[in-house]
């Protein structure tokens, strides 16, 4: 399955059993750190909000796709607050990858991970920051990068995508 | 001079940036004025903002999330940059934890809050990523510099040095003072306690769904 969290609207994508898009409905909560969705309910999120299974989607998903206003590098306040949402992905046990602590994998699929990130005037630091933290998020997820991607506008994305 | 330190976590108690903040301020002049701030929620009102912009010098300490900031922060900083805020010559350092022993690992974080300084006019000092922050919250009793918080101790020296001078410096890494195989064991015999005390198995915490 292909899932796609995008803060920009009415994508040109048609949502099917094999690809499932996550819009920005008003009503998500910040993650408050709780560590729920690992020590009391693991693999989802304590927070009712309809976003509480944000983990167990990831699992089904051999690419995810991130579609964000690039904000000072990074992604926007929706996408993020989704990805906040996801730690149950992993499990919460450490394990060392490339010599570095992470988390281990809960489930077993292998997630390619595509960003577009858009914005009228992403500097280059944003741009090397993004890409930084597009690789780092792969190591966590034990994943893979497939594409980093900047766009001047949101309209652009959609011509992409379309 | 006047400091705000700001509690940027999620948790409105019992937060390691907490703890954090409370050993940095020991280190503050008793001429200088520290002023406590919390943003654990995704906004902030102005006056609160026009609080801050009394300040010189602004020191945000929060936990790494997923490479990044907190979402409910990076709201608050959107906000920010959307408001019409006069005084611009504020430093502004950052102190983020992670659950990971690497503190390297905070390097992406510290990059945004830069950016954020470039894109809204205010100067950035220095940052400090503190890898096996996991570990500070049950800290609190533990002198700065001594035990598990010795490099912290180290770290700090150099941060308020930036802070009380007005000065911009290299980003700072370090880790919690316990080998790393001792962390890990400290982090797993949390989540057993954790998952027993919610009354599950300790297999429970690999359950899949």
């Amino acid at each position: 399955m292909r899932l796609i969290i995008s803060d920009v609207l009415d994508l040109p994508i048609a949502e099917d059993g094999e690809c499932r898009v996550i819009y920005n409905n008003g009503n998500i909560h910040h993650c408050i750190g709780c560590f729920g969705c690992w020590g009391k309910t693991p693999g989802r999120c304590v927070i009712k909000d309809g976003y509480e299974n944000m983990g167990e989607l990831m699992s089904r998903c051999s690419e995810l796709i991130l579609i964000s206003r690039c904000t000072y590098g990074g992604f926007s306040p929706f996408v993020k607050n989704v990805l906040d949402r996801t730690i149950s992905y992993a499990s919460p046990h450490f394990e060392m990858r490339k010599g570095e602590m992470h988390h281990k994998r809960r489930y077993e699929n292998v997630i390619g991970l595509t960003a577009y990130f858009y914005g009228e005037n992403i500097t280059e630091n944003e741009k090397q920051t993004a890409t930084d933290i597009v690789s780092a998020n792969s190591i966590n997820y034990d994943g893979k990068v497939n594409e980093v991607l900047f766009f001047n506008s949101a309209d652009q994305v959609k011509e992409a995508l379309a | 001079m006047n400091i705000a330190l700001i509690n940027a976590s999620p948790k409105a108690t019992g937060s390691a940036s907490k703890v954090l903040l409370e050993d940095l301020a020991g280190l503050i002049n008793e001429d200088d004025t520290v002023k406590d701030f919390a943003i654990n929620k995704p906004s902030i009102a102005e006056h609160e903002v026009g609080e801050l912009c009394k300040c010189d010098a602004w020191v945000f300490a929060f936990p790494l999330y997923v490479d990044g900031i907190p979402s409910h922060l990076l709201s608050c900083l959107c906000r920010m940059e959307q408001m019409s805020i006069s005084n611009r010559q504020i430093y502004v350092y950052a102190i983020v934890n992670c659950g990971f022993y690497e503190g390297k690992q905070c390097h992406n974080a510290l990059a945004i809050m830069e950016n954020w300084c470039d894109k809204t006019g205010f100067i950035w000092g220095m940052g400090i990523g503190y890898g096996g922050g996991g570990a500070l919250a049950s800290m609190g009793n533990i002198p700065l510099g001594r035990g598990p918080k010795r490099s912290l101790g180290q770290a700090y020296r150099i941060l308020a040095n930036a802070i009380l001078t007005d000065t911009q410096t290299e980003n700072y890494y370090t880790s919690v003072s316990l080998p790393e195989f001792l962390y890990r064991q400290a982090a797993e015999y949390s989540w057993k306690q954790m998952i027993k005390a919610n009354g599950g198995r300790y297999a429970d915490l690999n359950k899949k769904i």
